[in-house]
């Protein structure tokens, strides 16, 4: 609980739950009909806050919500049935468990708190079987052979009388064979007054001419009263469910049938006086602390949006205003000590609302736990249903991330996730074979670097083999025959769309069902996709993506008299290159990189601003379309300027980006462009420069790609 | 300047100032029940109408940053009220000046604004007044280089003997 960040998340969390348990407990019996939709609901509910509450190391909870768990899937299967008082009494276990989960986060639960609601779920589970051969009754004092001669009857009644609290006895009795008869009808009659004989079975005889009796009686007396009634009849009498608690609830939970705490049950029905006298003045402080546990308010994304739009106005405004008032200032002839006041705190308004701008793009930032324990949840399933075994290892579940990408992130990583243990993770004898564990390792971390946040996903499996996907980038027309790749270009290749849907490669090589999506995904969020193999070893997917849709780190450039922002994450470096260092000629122009050489492309030739839809001065536009990109590059190098050009990174490949000015790097918010930014490719947003100028944040990557797939 | 043209707006009515009626629709006296509102405007000179209710405001454009390949008839994004606008531009003809066109703001999660050469004023409509295109689908003439596309629109009024088109929003923001 140390961390608190992930507390107010586990708050938030599991006090939607709690709501959605609590308002499916109020609806249970009021919408016939809805009962089995309804308990299902209920028990996933309670089923995701056991998930929750092991998470935050709350272990009373935890059990207590696993209690609950086992309660409603006896409901649900129709083992118990769901009657008036089955749901008052779940309602009263809902209530009961809200109001421990918020003493349990405050630290303020009282064991006992824990005990009287373990009461409640128990009394539910034994109440009223719906039929008697799933009652099952666990009497140690009684042998197997004595168990099955009980009729369905009397172990219903049985568990009717543990329910209620009472005790249940043994009592061993011989009568003279003589006087059986009359012997017996009045200790039965003795026993019904002080309480229930539930059943006669045969004792040990001992001799021709005596009959042995072994009767079992419930009764509310206690055992030394009982031997007293019993006095003038002789025998024996033991106690069949024992008085201690701490015995039942030491067992495992898989051999239970029924809750532990089944010998010690109150019904809400049959509570005797003292024990209702108890719990009636206990129970406030059990139940009635229903305020909410978090202290903090949900709100919509687009709320968060609509305030920082108006942060920035102020901020426009303000800024306004100031540069005016110097200039009256000027006008009044006012000295030079007002100016510089004036001046003072025009500056610190504007880090004040720079400031604002920034709490509200961090209230967008959620942590990737929510993702991350589905993702290991969804990998045991999976491997289970496969047949094979994993652990999932799991490290920076605190990295926070903007909402909008955690959401849009999560299925590329499920989909890794599912191609690592589906083909990824050998099975459990070809590891053996290969001198692994049977058990497969898979690992997701994330952690952030700069402004990225970096997303990991690594199996111990076989690792890709290059020679399969070579195979398939041929079959599927990605690959030359006479291509040569380097390790790296290889493996992307298994981001080409159509290269995973045979079978044959998964059985062999084993990855990328549909990774083109996954790539176009993050792609789509400004990030990037790595593949790392290492063959027989594993395999490692990291997912680059920016941390904050909103803020980020980027570099302004400039093309003709626009602005474009690049975020800093996809530019490799930057330089100018020299005239006579371009290479090539239209069309296929290149420079020489670290050793490389690698394709120059001009930025303008990428955003089609050659073309007649250039907003610009008629005149340069005109101008800027007719000469060939080659020539304008000559062009500008004849005027003996060095070409700024940038050097970024698209499917794995570095290329040459040659822009017209660089301006300079700055943090910058990113704008949406609404609901139709999807349609506008190669753009993650815009953002507000000075003079109410706008430059639309491009991302290269795609950008690139969607060229090259045009030329 | 824009967050108090929005207070007026508030009130269900975009703050338009005083726009002239230049039309000689006879229908303009208000209290109607039923009536349609439209602003009228033209693009290219010819005639256009969005629904009032479908509009946000009006403002002078400001500058327009072109986008990468953006869908018809979106040209660029222009920053207004602190939003970032899809700028559309119906005649398509980006070589036009934009400096002293007026952008409508047009509701809805889209963020567009449509450029008007000029707006003409708000009238008021019987329905039965508004006719549906037949075809649902109306080339404009007097296209430029990039060739004829289709007006997104799917009802028109007749103002004398001119067609006015009235613009479909959720056609636009589907184009």
């Amino acid at each position: 609980m140390e961390d608190k960040a992930l507390l107010s998340e586990y708050l938030s969390e599991t006090e939607q739950l709690l709501d959605s348990l609590l308002s499916d407990l109020d609806s249970l019996g009021a919408q016939p009909g809805q009962e089995v939709y309804l308990i299902n609901r209920i028990f996933r509910t309670v089923h995701s806050l056991k998930g929750l509450s092991g998470m935050m190391g709350l272990g009373e909870v935890k059990s207590l919500a696993h209690e609950f768990e086992n309660l409603l899937d006896r409901v649900r299967l129709g083992h118990c049935l769901l009657d008036r008082k089955t749901t008052a009494a779940l309602r009263e276990a809902g209530a009961g468990l809200a109001s421990l989960v918020g003493n349990a986060v405050r630290g303020s639960a009282d064991p006992e708190d824990f005990d009287r609601l373990r009461e409640v779920i128990t009394t539910i589970a034994a109440r009223a079987p719906a039929s008697g051969e799933n009652a099952e009754v666990e009497l140690p004092g009684l042998s197997s052979r004595e168990r099955a001669l009980l009729t369905k009857y009397e172990r219903r009644r049985i568990i009717e009388n543990l329910a209620a609290d009472r005790k249940l006895y043994a009592i061993n009795v011989r009568f003279e064979a003589a006087a059986l008869d009359a012997g017996y009808r009045a200790l039965a009659a003795e026993l019904n007054e002080n309480g229930e004989l539930i059943a006669t079975l045969p004792g040990e005889a001992t001799g021709p001419d005596r009959v042995a009796f072994k009767l079992i009686e419930a009764s509310l007396l206690k055992a030394s009263e009982i031997r007293r009634i019993l006095k003038p009849f002789g025998g024996r009498v033991s106690q069949l469910n024992p008085p201690s608690r701490r015995k039942a609830e030491s067992r495992s939970e898989d051999e239970m049938q029924l809750p532990p705490t089944a010998y010690r049950l109150l019904s809400a029905s049959q509570t005797p006086p003292h024990e209702e006298k108890k719990s009636s003045a206990k129970s406030p402080s059990v139940f009635e602390s229903l305020r909410p546990l978090s202290p903090s308010v949900r709100v919509e994304l687009s709320q968060i949006d609509d305030l920082s739009g108006l942060a920035h106005e102020l901020a426009i405004e303000t800024q306004k205003l100031s540069s005016m008032a110097d200039r009256f200032l000027d006008a009044a002839g006012l000295g030079a000590r007002e100016r510089f006041d004036l001046r003072l705190s025009g500056r610190k308004i504007k880090r004040e609302f720079l400031e604002l701008e920034e709490r509200l793009v961090e209230l967008r930032m959620v942590s990737l736990t929510q993702t991350f324990t589905r993702a290991s949840r969804l990998a045991e399933r999976l491997a289970g249903d496969l047949g094979k075994a994993v652990s999932v290892e799991i490290a920076g579940r605190e990295t926070q991330l903007d909402k909008v990408i955690v959401d849009r992130i999560s299925d590329p990583i499920y989909h890794v996730l599912r191609n690592a243990i589906d083909h990824g993770l050998e099975s459990p004898a070809e590891r053996r074979r290969a001198g692994k564990s049977a058990r497969g390792r898979v690992k997701l971390e994330a952690g952030l670097e700069g402004a990225r946040a970096i997303i990991a996903i690594s199996d111990d499996g076989r690792g890709i083999d290059p020679l399969d996907v070579r195979r398939r980038a041929r079959e599927i027309g990605a690959l030359a025959s006479d291509e040569e790749l380097s390790q790296e270009e290889t493996l992307r290749l298994i981001f080409r769309p159509g290269f995973s849907t045979a079978e044959q490669v998964s059985s062999v090589s084993g990855r990328g069902v549909g990774l083109d999506t996954v790539e176009r995904a993050v792609h789509e969020l400004g990030g990037e996709i790595l593949v790392f193999s290492d063959e027989g070893k594993g395999t490692r997917f990291e997912l680059v993506v920016p941390t904050t849709l909103v803020m980020i780190s980027a570099f302004i450039v400039r093309v003709g008299e626009w602005r474009y922002a690049i975020n800093v994450g996809q530019i490799v470096e930057l330089l100018y290159v020299a005239p006579n260092d371009i290479l090539g000629r239209d069309g296929k122009r290149s420079i020489r990189w670290r050793g490389y050489t690698i394709p120059l492309v001009e930025l303008r030739y990428l955003l089609a601003l050659g073309g007649a839809r250039v907003l610009g001065r008629p005149g340069e536009t005109e101008h800027a379309a007719s000469i060939p990109p080659r020539a304008r590059l000559r062009e500008m190098a004849s005027a003996r300027q060095r070409v700024p050009v940038l050097i970024t990174r698209a499917a794995g490949l570095h290329v040459a980006v040659a822009v017209e000015r660089f301006d300079e790097q700055r943090e910058i918010i990113v704008k949406s462009l609404g609901s139709l930014a999807r349609k506008i490719k190669g753009v993650t947003g815009a953002v507000d420069l000075e003079g109410g100028d706008v430059a639309p944040v491009l991302d290269l990557s795609s950008l690139l790609i969607l060229r090259s797939l045009r030329m | 300047m824009s967050k108090g043209k929005k207070a007026k707006g508030v009130q269900g009515k975009p703050a338009w100032g005083a726009i002239p009626m230049h039309l000689d629709e006879p229908e303009t006296s208000k209290g109607k029940a039923n009536q349609v509102s439209v602003l009228t405007f033209t693009v290219n000179d010819e005639l256009m109408a969005l629904r009032v209710e479908h509009t946000e405001g009006v403002v002078d454009c400001p500058r327009i940053s072109p986008l990468p390949s953006p869908p018809d008839p979106i040209i660029g994004v222009a920053s207004v009220r602190g939003r970032m606008t899809l700028v559309c531009d119906l005649s398509l003809n980006a070589a036009r000046k934009a400096a002293k066109r007026r952008l409508i703001l047009i509701k809805g999660e889209a963020q567009l604004g449509l450029l008007a050469d000029r707006l003409e004023g708000v009238i008021a409509l019987s329905p039965k007044k508004i006719r549906p295109v037949s075809s649902g689908k109306q080339p404009v003439k007097d296209r430029n280089s990039k060739g004829e596309f289709d007006l997104p629109t799917a009802s028109f009024f007749k103002s004398g003997n001119l067609r006015v088109h009235i613009i479909d929003v959720e056609r636009l923001a589907d184009m």
